[in-house]
Parts: structure tokens; C-alpha cells; sequence
């Protein structure tokens, strides 16, 4: 267990910024997941953290000592790669020990907790096996505990399920969850997937182009998206944007009127300027389905209809915008039905012009 | 009407017919060193590919009267030290390379690569005459360190292409595993491209084996020579006596051969799995 | 980017541990600074001297021009030409139709069909070249015998005749090394992408079509290589014409190889050996480069010491 303090790290391939000044504390016994699109440097920042890419500038400290240029043992890493990096050559047992057995760990020592690991993570009938002769869980599998046998100080994951088939990548998210619990390691888990974020962090960091967008506990960032592109980064399907302006402001209320013909007016705790451009965002999950004929509905033709069973996306396009809406009672709608929808103003997202969140309505929606 | 599974069937057994007669001739040139050495001396000079009956009698004289064992030694050290050394320097050369990047490394080995483009013969005068100021004519190591200097270039593009190939990540997971460069290099990047290891190994254990110009050059003392040198001296020997001749080219040509039957699904294998690629 | 950032992290660390890591290196570049680079620096000095080592005198080109004047360095060259036309194709043309075939057309004889057609590379070529010798011999040798019964009648051996001898030479080799060709071809063909043969089969490409529209280009990176590795193996050619022919008769079929060795080491001219070897050199680096700079030919497989 430690505290990771990442302190205003840089990092530059070549010409490339890949990383501008990025600063992070990771608390002790912490399971923070870094997410964001591929490309947004959260792999990066994960072999930063694990000392496999230098720094250009900056300070990595693992329990306040400074180990910008310590070797990834030194730190106290383990790491468990996306394509699991299996040594091919070795066998299941061999593959979990060999960090011990290059630390010259007495060989009894490490049959011990090769043996403990191999149990734990249900491997102990495969220890003899070569890793082609396992399934991809099973890999997986031993890529952890190759990670575990170590006791590190930071336990990393870099998009550890993303190789797995999607029933296989439930298991083993419920598994890596039950880890969590067990092993009690401060740990870094880099994923592009929002589900595998949602599920299993304490804090989620969302990363965008090289920088942090937003630092939060999974809720905050679904209730309280500080921009744009964390609004429309987590959640399932988006949030939808609407454009539109901000009519009129009175006290702490605001009318904006949203370009496909409707307006809404909201509580804000910071009034904008009449006037100005906004966008209004909505999660699917939170735009109301109503009749015809109900005093703030509004009418639009369903373009498709995806029918999962447990849910319906009821899919919109008015003018410039197109909607989503996901509607979980079971109702049902055909391509081209007219359909009367609300927006509660309270589950409504206010976005100024620059992307940042203005607007602070859904707050009341969270739970308290 | 032939139906298209019949078709298929007889084009095969053409296919195979045709490549056995090619063969067959291809295998001449063996299959009559064989036949005349074991001639009777009557049948010697006689001018057909077979003749009848066989005698092994010439192969008996010839391994009383000629001291192969020691000439087969001297063959056999030499390649397996080259070889030992081709492989060893190469694969450290080829990790420097392509896993730890060192500044410089790639132009070292495109310096190295140009030895591929040099040819033995021009090559053979100045080796000649720095081995004498050495004082390493007559001896293994004049022949094995410039055999090594000549086979590294090539091991090395094959086994540098190999390390490329491999995953990545798997370097990382053992510096992650506390590996320094040495422990990387022997438990994870010699044992991931074992295939390419065989396929050097045994293409310069032929190559080693059969060098002519050079051995020739460097080994003039009987009792050094080597197998790929004796036989023109064989050929003023058994002028007179071509199955003496031709059981002991034979027997020569023989080690090799056999080698190579046994290794050559290892051999294969390297090569299909990309050792050459174009 | 990644390799090198990896090890990047270790050089800012410690200077020292960095410098260890070129022990890696370090015994490759010895061997090729003492055995390669250092002879040839040496041969190209010494091309400009006149007479023995000890009591060599300064002496310009002098060697070049003795050497371009020698009438039998322009039949080395002429044979040089005719080995490298000759040889080069026939051995793709018969190694690449044995590859096609042994290899889409044969299942389980396949790995016998390889071997087979591979064991005159891996037979030692002084063995291979006396029995060449008996194979072409006047009045005991098999092929005169057999050819008269095509029709064929040789007068004389025909290595024994100044205008054949260079052929008789050509086919000896042409015979040892298209087992190599074969097995270079086979790589290739056993690694051509299997989609793009299925998606040619579905345009309706079969049997020679496919083999000519798809299959030949697709083989080109053998072909580029084969083309590079034998120019080299040509300018290299030592062996079997020194055991067959020593270079004659009349030094009719004289390649370098034996030019060098009998200027070098029988007349003990080591200049004008000098000089004929740096004429190699350069002839096999250009002919090398010009080919690299026109086909993008990587020079990589197998090429090492290949007659």
C-alpha cells in the first residue's frame, strides 16, 4: 500500500507533448481508474507510474520519496500488461514466480506463494500448463497473479479485460472487484471502457488529450460532468446536447430557449448573461416519456427503435439535433410513431459555450 | 466426364510422378559416388550409373588406411566453436539492437550488414596474411574467429528481425519482474526466439562445415585439415583406384548429410516461421 | 519509441550502468573491426604497392592498370557475366517451379520432397566437384555415355574444352544451389496470406493464373533477395571451379576466386592479389547498392559464403 503523487509530470515523444503538466495523488489503498478515449495518454501515464516510460519533466513520489528514475521493482510495481504478456516459454507456475525468483527469493518461498496465488485465483490444476494451452480468462488469470505474488506497493492494470469476450470480461470484472477487496493494494487501473470505470473505481479520473478533464467518485462524474466532454464520455448510451441560447434571467432562474423549438427554464446558481450560447445536455435515461397534449410536452417522430428488452432507445432527429431516449417502462414504439417527450429541467445539464459546466440543477437530482 | 474430385486426384498423381523422375535425376550425382565406391576394381572405369555386384571392400581400406577420425574432429571443432560464437555474439548484438535501443546500435549494424555484401574471395589475401602476422596459421582459432566475423552478420539480421516480432509488452512484464539487461537477454529474449536460434545454428553449422577457400588457405599441415579439404588430396592418392576414391568422398560428404536429415524439420520450421524474409 | 524511452530512463540514471549495456555490442563489433573492416583497410593500401610485404615500394595504381591489362582479368569478367546470367534465373525458374509444386500440390511427401531436392547444398562441395569430374570425364564418365544416346557427342570432356568448360562449371553450380532457391521460394509460398489466396480463387483465379498473377508477384521479396544474395554468391565462386577446372584450360574458365588465389598465393604477387580483390569489393558493393537502391531489396537471408 502507498501513496502515488504524480507532481506537474511532462512528457514529450520527440517533438510530440503527449503529456502537458499533469499533477495527481492517488491515496493509499485507493482504486483509481484512469479512462478516457484511446489516444488520451492514460497508457502513457500508466507506464509513467510503473517507470517503464521516463518522465521529461516533473516528479513521480510513491510514499513521498521521489522515484522518477527508480526502476520499476524499486517502486514497488506490478503490473498486468493488456495483452497479459505471458512469458510463452514458461509454464503457469514458472510465469508467477519469476519476479520472485529474479528477486532471489529462497525457492520454497516462492513455491509457497506461487501455490497461494495459484489458489486464490483458481489455477492450481493449470500450474504445470504452458500459457497457449490456456483460454483467454485463464491468461488473465495468471497475468494476475504474477502481479499479485509480488506484494507490490501499486498494483497497475492496463485495460486488462479489454482482450477478453464480453461474457468472459463480466466475470472477470466481478473478480477484479473482489481483488480489490482482498488485496488492499493502492491500485491504478487504466480502461477505455466507462462500464469496467463506473464499476470498479473509488475515483475515477477522466483523461482527454493528455490532460484531466475531471477527478471524481464514479456518481459525481454521471450527476456532476464538470464539462462537456465528461458528460458525453460517461454514460451509456451519451448524454444528448442541445444548442441553444439563454433568453431571459431572472434571480437564480434562467430560460433557455433550445434550437429545435422548445424552452426550458431552470435554477441556476450562477446566472450567464442573456443572450449567450449554451448547450443543454440530457441522459437519455432522464428524458421523460409523456402525452400528447401535457402542458410542457414536446412532439417528435421517432426516426429507430432499438428494442434491447429491459430498455428501448427510442432514436429522434429534429432539424440540426438528434436525440436519444431510453425509456426502461416497457412501452412500446415503432419507426416513425409520434412520440410526446419532457425535459425535467432539474436532470437538465447546463454547458457555457467553452464546454464547462454552468449549471448546477441536477445536484438536487442526486441522492442525498 | 471426370468428376472434379478425380480430376484432382489424377493431376496429384502426375505432380508427384514428375517430381520423382526430377529427382531421380537430381539424385544422380549421389547415387553414382555411391555406386562406384562400392565397385569392385574390374567395374571402376566402366561408364554406367549401376553396376553389379556391390563390394564394400573399398569402404573397409579406406577407414583402415586413412586417419578420417582426426580429420573429422578437426571439422567438427571448428563448426561448433564458430558456431557457439556466431550465435552467442550475434544474439547479444541483435538484443542490443532491437530491444534495448542502444544510441548508435543501428549504425553499427548497418555497418556489420554490409559484410553481407562482401564477398569471400576478396576477402581471403588480407585474412591470409593477417592470420601469419598472428601466428595463427595451422590453428583452430585463425580459422574460427574469421568464420564467426563472416557469420555474424547474417545471424544477426535473423535473430534482430525475430526480437523485433516479439511482443513488446513481454520485455516490459520482466524489467516490471526486477529483470536487469543480462536477465533479460537470457530468460526471456534467447528463449523467445528459439526457432530463429535453430535455424542460425544450423544453417551455420553448414555453412562452417563446407568452407573451402579459407580452410585451404589457412590449413596447410595434414594433421589439421579439415573434412571439406582432403579430398583433392585423396583424388592424386586413388587416381588409380576411383571406388577407394569414391567411398571415401562418400564418407566425407556423409556427416552433413545425415546432420541435416535429422535437423531439417527444425531447420524448416525456423525458416517458415520468418527467419527469411524477403 | 518505446524500447528506446525504456532504456532512456536507465542512461539518465546511471552513466555507467548505461555504458555496460554496449558490452552487448562490444564482440560483434571486435570480430567485425579486426577480421572484416581491418583487412580490407589493409588490402586497399597494400593494392598500392609493388612487391613482397617486407619490401613493398610505393607504387600508385600501378597494380590496377597490370591487372586491367591482363588479358584474363577481362575472361574473369566475362565469366563472372556469364555465371551470374546464367546461374541466377535458371535457379529461380526450376527452385521456384520445385517450391510451387512440392508445396501446393504435395501433402505427405512434402517434407521428403524438401529434403531431398536440398542435400547437394549441404553436401561439401569438394566432394561435390570430383564427382562432377568422373560425371564428365572422357571414356569412364557417365554423361558422355548417356548423352550419346540422345544424340549427344562429345568429343572431348567438356570441362576439359576452352569454350565449354565455363557451362560444364555453370551447370555443377546451377545443380548444388537450386535446392537453396527451392527452399527460399518455399518460405515464401508457405507464408502468403491464405485470405488473398481465397480471395483470388473466389475472382476465379486457379491453377497457372493464380500461379502467375498472384503468386509470382507476391513472391517478390524472395526473388529480390535470391537476386542479391546471388551476385554476391557469384563474385564469390571459388570452389568448384578451382577442384574442376583449377581455372583452365588455357584459363579459359578463370573466375576471381581463382585469379586472386593464384595471383596471391601460387605467384606470390600480393599487390596485383591486392589490387584484384579491392575490384571485387567494389564491383560486389556496387552491384549490391545499385540493386537495394533500385528494387528496395532488403539484404537479409542466408547469403553468407554461398558459391
Amino acid at each position: 500500500m502507498a501513496t502515488l503523487s504524480i507532481d506537474k509530470v511532462t512528457k514529450a515523444f520527440g517533438n510530440t507533448t503527449v503529456i502537458p503538466e499533469l499533477s495527481l495523488t492517488i491515496e493509499d489503498g485507493e482504486f483509481c481508474v484512469l479512462v478516457g478515449p484511446s489516444g488520451c495518454g492514460k497508457s502513457t501515464l500508466l507506464r509513467i507510474i510503473a517507470g517503464l516510460e521516463p518522465i521529461s519533466s516533473g516528479r513521480i513520489l510513491v510514499d513521498g520519496v521521489d522515484m522518477s528514475d527508480a526502476e520499476p521493482p524499486e517502486r514497488g510495481v506490478a503490473m498486468v500488461f493488456q495483452s497479459y504478456a505471458l512469458y510463452p516459454h514458461m509454464d503457469v507456475g514458472r510465469n508467477i514466480g519469476f519476479g520472485l525468483k529474479i528477486a532471489r527469493t529462497p525457492a520454497a518461498e516462492i513455491l509457497e506463494r506461487v501455490s497461494r496465488a495459484a489458489e486464490k485465483l483458481r489455477l492450481g490444476s493449470y500450474l504445470k500448463r504452458k500459457p497457449r494451452e490456456l483460454s483467454g480468462g485463464q491468461r488473465q488469470r495468471v497475468a494476475i497473479g504474477r502481479a499479485m505474488t509480488r506484494k507490490p506497493k501499486l498494483f497497475l492494470l492496463d485495460e486488462p479485460l479489454s482482450n477478453l469476450d464480453a461474457a468472459l470480461r463480466v466475470g472477470m470484472r466481478v473478480e477484479i472487484a473482489r481483488l480489490k477487496a482482498e488485496l488492499a493494494s493502492t491500485m491504478v487501473y487504466v480502461t477505455h471502457d466507462q462500464v469496467e470505470a463506473m464499476t470498479l473505481a473509488d475515483r475515477i479520473v477522466v483523461m482527454n488529450s493528455g490532460r484531466i478533464e475531471q477527478v471524481g467518485t464514479p456518481l459525481e462524474l454521471y450527476h456532476r460532468p464538470a464539462n462537456l466532454f465528461v458528460a458525453g464520455f460517461i454514460g451509456s448510451p451519451a448524454m444528448n446536447f442541445l444548442k441553444g441560447c439563454v433568453d431571459r434571467v431572472e434571480g437564480n432562474q434562467v430560460t433557455v430557449s433550445l434550437d429545435i423549438g422548445l424552452s426550458l427554464t431552470m435554477p441556476v446558481s450562477k446566472a450567464p448573461q442573456a443572450g449567450v450560447e449554451v448547450t443543454v445536455g440530457i441522459r437519455p435515461e432522464h428524458i421523460v416519456l409523456s402525452a400528447e397534449g401535457q402542458a410542457d410536452a414536446f412532439v417528435v417522430k421517432a426516426s429507430v427503435v432499438e428494442l434491447l428488452g429491459s430498455d428501448t432507445f427510442i432514436h429522434v432527429r429534429e432539424g440540426e439535433e438528434s436525440l436519444v431516449i431510453r425509456d426502461s417502462g416497457g412501452r412500446m414504439a415503432r419507426a416513425g410513431d409520434r412520440i410526446a417527450i419532457s425535459l425535467p429541467p432539474r436532470a437538465c445539464h447546463l454547458f457555457d459555450k467553452t464546454g464547462q459546466r454552468i449549471f448546477d440543477a441536477a445536484a438536487a437530482t442526486e441522492p442525498a | 466426364m471426370m468428376t472434379p474430385l478425380a480430376r484432382n486426384r489424377i493431376r496429384g498423381m502426375v505432380i508427384h510422378a514428375v517430381l520423382f523422375i526430377v529427382l531421380g535425376f537430381w539424385m544422380v550425382p549421389q547415387i553414382y559416388m555411391l555406386s562406384i565406391g562400392l565397385r569392385t576394381p574390374a567395374q571402376a572405369f566402366d561408364a554406367e550409373l549401376f553396376t553389379w555386384p556391390v563390394t564394400f571392400d573399398n569402404f573397409v581400406t579406406v577407414i583402415r588406411d586413412n586417419p578420417l577420425g582426426a580429420i573429422f574432429l578437426n571439422s567438427l571443432i571448428i563448426t561448433v566453436a564458430t558456431v557457439v560464437i556466431v550465435v552467442a555474439v550475434s544474439s547479444l548484438f541483435a538484443f542490443a539492437c532491437a530491444i534495448l535501443r542502444l544510441k548508435g546500435s543501428i549504425f553499427l549494424y548497418t555497418t556489420l550488414l554490409t559484410t553481407l555484401m562482401v564477398p569471400l574471395a576478396s576477402m581471403v589475401l588480407p585474412l591470409a596474411i593477417l592470420l601469419q602476422n598472428f601466428g595463427w596459421v595451422n590453428t583452430y582459432i585463425g580459422l574460427i574467429l574469421p568464420y564467426a566475423a563472416l557469420g555474424v552478420p547474417f545471424a544477426m539480421v535473423i535473430l534482430k528481425s525475430f526480437m523485433e516480432d516479439a511482443p513488446h509488452e513481454l520485455f516490459e512484464a520482466a524489467r516490471v519482474d526486477g529483470c536487469n539487461a543480462w536477465q533479460t537477454y537470457w530468460h526471456v529474449a534467447l528463449p523467445l526466439v528459439r526457432p530463429a536460434l535453430v535455424f542460425v545454428t544450423i544453417w551455420q553449422f553448414i555453412v562452417t562445415w563446407n568452407e573451402f577457400f579459407l580452410a585451404l588457405i589457412v590449413l596447410t599441415k595434414s594433421e589439421m585439415k579439415t573434412l571439406t579439404i582432403v579430398p583433392m588430396q585423396y583424388s592424386g592418392l586413388y587416381m588409380a583406384n576411383p571406388g577407394a576414391l569414391f567411398a571415401i568422398l562418400t564418407l566425407i560428404a556423409l556427416p552433413l548429410i545425415l546432420l541435416y536429415v535429422l535437423v531439417q524439420r527444425a531447420f524448416v520450421r525456423g525458416l517458415l516461421a520468418g527467419a527469411v524474409k524477403g | 519509441m518505446r524500447a528506446g524511452s525504456a532504456v532512456a530512463a536507465v542512461k539518465r540514471r546511471s552513466a555507467s550502468r548505461a555504458s555496460k549495456l554496449y558490452l552487448f555490442a562490444l564482440p560483434a563489433t571486435l570480430l567485425f573491426v579486426v577480421f572484416i573492416a581491418y583487412p580490407i583497410l589493409w588490402v586497399a593500401g597494400q593494392s598500392l604497392y609493388v612487391g613482397t610485404t617486407g619490401g613493398a615500394v610505393f607504387a600508385g595504381l600501378a597494380n590496377y592498370i597490370t591487372v586491367l591489362g591482363d588479358p584474363t582479368f577481362w575472361t574473369v569478367v566475362r565469366n563472372m557475366f556469364l555465371w551470374g546470367v546464367i546461374t541466377i534465373p535458371v535457379q529461380m525458374l526450376i527452385g521456384g517451379l520445385l517450391a510451387y509444386f512440392i508445396e501446393r500440390h504435395t501433402h505427405a511427401l512434402r517434407g521428403f520432397f524438401r529434403t531431398m531436392f536440398f542435400l547437394p547444398v549441404v553436401t561439401s562441395v569438394s566432394v561435390i566437384s570430383l564427382v562432377w569430374v568422373q560425371i564428365y570425364a572422357p571414356y569412364y564418365g557417365i554423361a558422355q555415355e548417356y548423352l550419346k544416346d540422345v544424340g549427344i557427342v562429345m568429343v572431348t570432356s567438356p570441362i576439359g574444352d576452352p569454350k565449354t568448360a565455363i557451362y560444364a562449371l555453370i551447370i555443377v553450380n546451377i545443380w548444388q544451389w537450386t535446392g537453396f532457391s527451392m527452399l527460399m521460394y518455399i518460405a515464401g509460398i508457405a507464408n502468403l496470406p491464405g485470405e488473398v489466396l481465397d480471395a483470388a480463387r473466389i475472382d476465379g483465379a486457379k491453377g497457372w493464373r493464380l500461379a502467375v498473377h498472384v503468386i509470382v508477384p507476391m513472391l517478390a521479396p524472395a526473388t529480390k533477395s535470391l537476386l542479391l544474395l546471388g551476385v554476391i554468391g557469384t563474385l564469390q565462386t571459388f570452389p568448384i571451379v578451382h577442384l574442376m577446372t583449377g581455372g583452365g584450360p588455357n584459363r579459359a574458365s578463370e573466375v576471381f576466386g581463382t585469379f586472386i588465389f593464384k595471383q596471391s598465393f601460387v605467384l606470390g604477387d600480393t599487390g596485383s592479389g591486392a589490387a584484384l580483390s579491392v575490384i571485387v569489393l567494389v564491383i560486389a558493393l556496387a552491384l549490391s547498392l545499385i540493386q537495394i537502391a533500385a528494387l528496395g531489396a532488403r539484404l537479409s537471408p542466408a547469403g553468407r559464403q554461398r558459391p
